[in-house]
């Protein structure tokens, strides 16, 4: 496996900076001998992986400099395909090891990709208090509705009435908007896109990425193998084009092409609330603080 | 000029500076009774030496943070006490797993739940070893000076890098805020361990590969190794499998790494052992007082001995088991209902009469106390 | 000076001491006690006078306990006070007592060694302990009032403290109070040490 590694055309670099979809090639990014991956056919997860290492490569970061850190779930196995210094970490808790990582290493591009289950519900009060810190980071949360490496239980993202195998006779509770959340609870950037529109997607990806900041993303990324036919969605064809009925833009940009039909949940970026970056903020309180000490003492 | 400085320091800022001169340069924490001293201390201190301090959000954050930032190559530790150590045991499972230093300081009050929060106890002796779920290697060590909480942070720094895993420091309620007159040495007489980094090619490094001394190197981010770091078994290359074969090797080497360097990792304090027939076996502030009626009890002509694991956990088996062969009684005074005296049971051989003093009131164990049984063991033995 | 030598230097290995009689000489230590209700400024006089003792070349451990409200409730901080390295930490048979409130009063009566000196605040302290040991009923609030401030109450019987029992020179002290206590409070509390030291002077009427 490490020959394989070893001869990674792009080794330590994403190359030049490409624009176009011509010069990307997703195998640059990827640890092609873990593959076959483990993901189920019609996952969104390996399309919202697709939009996440076009983003890096049109960013040009370099592959030695990204780091990802993921939690527990299916989301939180999406992160070792990359080829990069890869953190697979404790359930819930990504954001958390992410924030020591991110302080001790500021030099480091740093994405945390977690699930809604991982995210919103044993690592809620991480993500709150993530946003409300705003360290450089981008999480990319992949909201499937759902616990799909446990079996299919309900997540706080599961719309209500949906089956699981928690909630028998549908489910009772209210689903989380996590992106009103997460602007609520003070993240500078926040924005949500959809596996269908892969390129615009991308886009959401590179907004976050060069946010200077704490960037939220929510990615509507389906299950169709567990929750789909738990609740009779169709094929994956048919799930993934329901969200073209369900999403309409916020912010069009380079976003996305055309409107969708106006529905509940809109994509795009969703709200930008610019301020100071907590390790900028920190180290230079720090300095102020030395700088001020010294001068008492001198 | 290296000259040391005398000073009356607390334990718990003792444990802070400790770190500090270890090389430690990040800190992850929660406020929590009778430990946040060290929090308080780390964060005036650690941006005096270019480091970072964070308060995060709550206890399991803290563990995370600092593995965190002990990935990306920081030398990191957190402090907490009983409830606290609860939440991060998970996490603290994580760092003894994939193999990432860090330290945690543990400063134990009344328990269990919420307990007494501002009265000392040692309750968390088993916690410590066994907190976690699983399997797992871990280093404790237990000081009880403050001059002790000072050099035993700085070794659980050292043997933390040395060794790839977890250290924990465990003091007591009395240890962590009593003020003693220590003397601290100069900062550059200080030795420091430095964690083994990968230096060869990429094509040939095995993250967890096996090694003449049983620790792979670690891989730093933005060297250009990018590999893989998980909690789930994993085979050399980092990567998670199930292989039965190659989870056995794994877990073998990484339940066995300890010992290979128990040259390093054992420490213990001994008075009177040479000739002891009635032994006293304990940590923390209750050594203090035991030392005391030990030397009382010498003085009164019993031979009396002490035996203070100063690394508790692994516990130093091949020293106690040949102190105890030539003793007729163990006595094991703690501040619990009975923890440490189970490991010196099982290592005990059948003959030896086994006494223990326990108090869990929130007050210490007195050296009157402990004279007294001694005195008593001494009669029947 | 080699500051972070490379990981496959050994960490110095700490010689395992297998046998030794007493390693540490015992001395007598002195044992003091300040007890009160939580607000009273115990700690930082004790803090005060552990500072000075250090300066005087003396060795000190120093612990305290509180309750977990920070105003009221019973509190106290104790020292021990050794030429040599200090062997048991807490105390056992207390030298110097002070105590500054009821609630304290009678908290400590089995820790009290025969002979000891205990000095009460003669306006807060309704129940002085008594037995075996010389109790002394002073005005250490009184005075605090007349310097300006109840709360330097405890300075006052620190002055006391230290010219009864002379375990600690009165400039190294006042030397310790400029240089650790908030400037704010300077003069009251250099005022309250020198009311507390000519309370020591005063002569015995128990």
């Amino acid at each position: 496996m490490d020959s394989a590694l070893g001869k990674n055309p792009t080794g330590g670099n994403a190359g030049s900076a490409g624009t176009g979809i011509e010069d990307f090639d997703i195998r640059a990014y990827l640890r092609l001998d873990l593959m076959p991956h483990f993901m189920c056919p019609g996952c969104g997860h390996g399309i919202a992986l697709r939009a996440l290492l076009w983003a890096v490569h049109e960013l040009a970061i370099p592959k030695d400099r990204l780091a990802i850190v993921s939690g527990i779930g299916c989301s939180g196995r999406v992160g070792a395909y990359i080829d990069a210094n890869t953190f697979h970490t404790t359930h819930g808790r990504p954001l958390a090891f992410a924030t020591g990582l991110a302080l001790a290493r500021p030099d480091l591009e740093i994405v945390v990709i977690t699930g809604d289950g991982d995210c919103l519900a044993i690592g809620g009060n991480h993500l709150i208090h993530a946003c409300r810190r705003n360290l450089h980071m981008t999480c990319i949360m992949l909201n499937n509705e759902i616990y799909g490496m446990t079996g299919g239980q309900v997540s706080p993202t599961t719309a209500e009435n949906r089956m699981t195998t928690t909630t028998p006779a549908g489910n009772t509770e209210p689903a989380f908007n996590a992106c009103a959340l997460a602007a609520a609870a003070g993240a500078s950037l926040v924005g949500r896109g959809i596996t269908l529109q892969t390129p615009a997607l991308k886009n959401l990806m590179k907004e976050g990425l060069a946010h200077r900041g704490f960037s939220f993303l929510e990615v509507i990324s389906d299950c169709t193998e567990i929750f789909g036919r738990k609740n009779d969605l169709g094929s994956s064809p048919e799930m993934i084009l329901r969200q073209k009925s369900q999403m309409r833009p916020e912010y069009f940009g380079n976003v996305v092409d055309e409107p969708f039909r106006p529905n509940a949940m809109k994509t795009g970026i969703l709200s930008r609330n610019e301020r100071p970056e907590y390790g900028d903020a920190y180290r230079a309180a720090m300095v102020s603080t030395r700088a001020t000490a010294s001068h008492g003492h001198g | 000029m290296l000259a040391s400085v005398r000073q009356n320091l607390q334990g718990n800022q003792a444990c802070a500076l400790g770190a500090i001169a270890a090389g430690c340069r990040f800190y992850a924490g929660y406020p929590i009774t009778p430990s946040s001293e060290i929090a308080e201390k780390m964060a005036v201190e650690l941006p005096k030496v270019g480091g970072t301090f964070i308060q995060m959000e709550d206890e399991i954050a803290s563990m995370a943070a600092i593995i965190g930032a002990s990935m990306g190559g920081v030398k990191a530790m957190t402090a907490t006490s009983g409830p606290g150590f609860s939440l991060k045991q998970e996490n603290l499972g994580y760092g003894a797993m994939a193999e990432v230093p860090c330290v945690v300081i543990d400063v134990m009050r009344g328990g269990p739940s919420t307990g007494m929060p501002t009265r000392p106890a040692q309750g968390d002796i088993m916690q410590s070893r066994w907190g976690t779920h699983g399997d797992h290697p871990i280093i404790v060590l237990a000081p009880s000076s403050v001059k002790e909480a000072y050099d035993q942070t700085i070794r659980a720094f050292n043997l933390s890098e040395r060794l790839r895993t977890p250290v924990v420091v465990l003091l007591d309620e009395v240890i962590g805020h009593l003020v003693e007159t220590i003397e601290i040495p100069h900062i550059d007489t200080i030795e420091r361990a430095e964690r083994k980094w990968a230096t060869e090619a990429r094509e040939t490094y095995l993250p967890y590969g096996e090694t003449d001394d049983g620790i792979p190197a670690m891989a730093r981010p933005g060297d250009g190794y990018r590999s893989h770091t998980t909690g789930l078994t994993h085979g050399p290359s980092g990567f998670p499998t199930q292989k039965p074969a190659e989870v056995n090797d794994m877990m073998q080497r990484l339940l066995g790494k300890i010992d290979r360097h128990r040259d390093i990792v054992d420490d213990v304090e001994t008075v009177g052992c040479d000739d002891a027939e009635v032994l006293v076996v304990t940590v923390g502030i209750t050594a203090r007082a035991a030392r005391r009626a030990v030397r009382q009890a010498r003085d009164a002509g019993i031979k009396a001995g002490l035996f203070r694991p100063v690394t508790l956990w692994p516990f130093p088996e091949n020293q106690f088991r040949a102190v105890e062969a030539r003793v007729h009684s163990v006595l094991v005074p703690e501040m619990n209902a009975g923890q440490l005296c189970l490991e010196v049971e099982r290592l005990s051989a059948r003959r030896t009469k086994i006494a223990r003093i326990n108090r869990i009131d929130g007050e210490a164990i007195e050296p009157a106390h402990i004279l007294s049984t001694i005195e008593e063991l001494g009669r029947h033995g | 000076m080699p500051i972070a030598p490379p990981w496959s230097q050994p960490v110095r290995r700490r010689p395992t001491v297998m046998a030794e009689g007493a390693k540490i000489p015992m001395t007598a230590a002195i044992e003091i006690r300040l007890s009160g209700s939580g607000g009273q400024g115990l700690q930082l006089s004790a803090s005060v006078l552990a500072e000075a003792l250090l300066r005087e070349g003396k060795r000190v451990a120093q612990s305290q306990s509180y309750e977990p409200t920070s105003r009221g409730g019973i509190s106290r901080s104790d020292l021990v006070i050794s030429e040599d390295e200090v062997d048991y930490p807490l105390v056992t048979r207390i030298n110097y007592l002070v105590i500054l409130d009821d609630v304290a009063a009678r908290a400590s009566n089995a820790l009290i060694k025969p002979g000891a000196t205990v000095l009460c605040d003669e306006s807060r302290v309704t129940q002085a302990p008594s037995g075996d040991f010389h109790v002394r009923m002073l005005p250490f609030a009184e005075k605090a009032r007349a310097v300006g401030l109840e709360r330097v109450a405890n300075m006052v019987a620190l002055g006391t403290l230290a010219g009864l029992s002379g375990i600690c020179p009165r400039a190294t002290l006042e030397a310790v109070v400029r240089d650790e206590t908030p400037a704010k409070f300077l003069d009251l509390n250099l005022e309250a040490l020198a009311a507390g030291f000519k309370l020591a002077e005063a002569p015995v009427s128990e």
